[in-house]
């Protein structure tokens, strides 16, 4: 029902302790490369160099990887299917022999590259929410420029998302408990009584909060403690790592511009 | 209806992005003049966030046995308003891709633009012409949220087909929008009974609340009452 969140593995990771740029850096310009790459084979080497590091390196259960890894490739899959039989007009590679459908080359094509590129970026994304806790995320959006009442909303909601799935969860048991999930209609009744009760809790919580901070003197802003990492405390052996990665891989992009498997 | 990560062509990330951007900008504006003026404001944005972020990882009962999650976006703008709403919206997908590994971070602009703006605009739109005509909240209520779901896979539809307008971007439409009817049709007609049950209880519950957001009016004879206790205090 509730997703567990990747939360608790941001928080308790081998790669926990290293520089948040160069996490963030990382996982956005090999994103970046994955995107504009116009052959799946770079994506694909993507791919698995970042399920690699997230199990090998970070030390993420392989199970509870490959389940999370799962959902992104059957979409995947299904889009590559539904693309190689209805997105070509080229010359048809193997006839289904049912409602006159076929694969086509060009059709295939396209399929496989957006097949690839989206583990390439599914796995980017993997590695930076598994790796990166969101707190140490907020300082990085600092640094961006990110409009501080943006930042101050972000932080107070990414607190109450896990006290109001707490008290969703035990709404949910409650009723489940009471069969209050048994049928079509039971379930949308339910439901709804869950969402309304969540949202009449969110608002009396939003009230207590604002009492709760003005009685600490709250005066508009929130300040927080600066994380004492920087970008300069990446290191240069890091960062020299960093550009050697990205330029090998556009240099892959490069050669590989005109791959096509048909 | 998230675009998975890597799904969309870079050109068209970047189209996405800017396009969705002046509209953020102006909510993130709006959000920081209201939240200059009532200071108490922030807090209560915030949960309200975040309980769009809960309920959108329920899972919604459908008739064709496929499972899916309400955007509660419909809810959202008819409580808040669609320039608010578009802004807890991109934090929303940010979270929902952080911490959940659904949509991502380069088709963030494409997803803002689709559930953060044309999805809370059309429920919006429906609901306060609903309340000009003067008709009856509910119905109003289900078919704002119906057509915010409605017009949210449409305008992922014409994204799809825009990136990959093969043959042509007219038989790509066709092809995304008979998926989308077929899933997403039964969808949205669920999320637009669920808002409705939601929306049912907190007027019964809580109705002070809607009416301190001007959403319904109050009634008459709670207004009467207010007023001396108003001018007590």
């Amino acid at each position: 029902m509730f997703e567990n969140t990747l939360d608790c593995y941001a928080h308790s990771n081998h790669l926990k302790s290293t520089n948040t740029y160069f996490k963030v850096l990382f996982a956005i310009l090999t994103m970046l490369v994955s995107l504009i790459s116009t052959s799946p084979v770079v994506p694909l080497i993507i791919a698995f160099f970042m399920s690699f590091l997230i199990i090998f390196k970070a030390k993420i259960s392989w199970k509870f990887y490959l389940k999370f890894f799962l959902f992104p490739f059957s979409f995947g899959l299904l889009t590559f299917v539904f693309m190689a039989i209805f997105f070509g007009v080229g010359t048809h590679v193997l006839e289904l022999g049912i409602f006159n459908l076929a694969v086509t080359a060009d059709g295939f094509n396209l399929g496989f590259l957006v097949f690839a590129r989206m583990l390439g970026g599914f796995t980017c994304l993997a590695f930076l929410a598994l790796t990166t806790p969101m707190t140490e995320l907020f300082s990085v959006l600092k640094l961006v420029k990110i409009p501080k009442i943006v930042l101050e909303l972000a932080m107070l909601m990414y607190r109450y998302i896990f006290v109001f799935l707490d008290e969703a969860i035990n709404m949910y048991h409650a009723q489940e408990t009471r069969l209050g999930y048994s049928s079509l209609k039971k379930s949308l009744k339910s439901m709804g009584m869950l969402g309304s009760n969540l949202f009449i809790r969110t608002w009396l919580k939003g009230e207590q909060a604002y009492i709760a901070m003005e009685s600490r003197c709250y005066d508009g802003s929130m300040r927080t403690m600066r994380e004492p990492e920087s970008i300069k405390s990446m290191g240069t052996h890091n960062l020299a790592l960093l550009i050697l990665f990205e330029v090998s891989l556009i240099t892959g992009v490069y050669i590989t511009a005109n791959f096509k498997i048909f | 209806m998230h675009i998975m990560e890597g799904f969309l062509p870079w050109q068209w990330c970047v189209f996405w992005y800017a396009l969705a951007l002046p509209v953020i900008a102006y909510g993130v504006i709006r959000i920081k003049k209201v939240a200059d003026k009532h200071p108490e404001s922030k807090p209560v944005l915030a949960v309200v966030g975040a309980f769009m972020f809960v309920l959108s990882s329920l899972k919604l009962p459908s008739v064709t046995g496929s499972c899916s999650h309400p955007t509660g976006n419909g809810l959202g703008a008819v409580i808040f308003g669609p320039v608010v709403v578009s802004v807890l919206c991109v934090i929303v997908l940010v979270f929902q891709a952080l911490l959940l590994g659904h949509g991502g971070l380069t088709t963030l602009g494409a997803n803002t633009f689709s559930m953060g703006i044309i999805g809370p605009l059309a429920a919006w739109l429906v609901y306060k012409g609903w309340q000009k005509a003067g008709w009856s909240i509910l119905p109003g209520i289900f078919l704002a949220a119906f057509f915010a779901d409605l017009l949210t896979y449409a305008t992922t539809a014409i994204q799809l087909s825009l990136a990959f307008p093969i043959p042509t971007f007219d038989s790509a439409i066709l092809k995304f929008m008979t998926i989308y009817a077929y899933t997403q049709l039964p969808l949205a007609v669920a999320e637009g009974i669920l808002t409705v049950v939601i929306f049912d209880y907190i007027m019964k519950l809580r109705p002070d609340v809607l009416e301190t957001l001007k959403v319904i009016k109050p009634k008459n004879e709670m207004k009467t009452m207010k007023e001396p206790v108003k001018e007590a205090i």
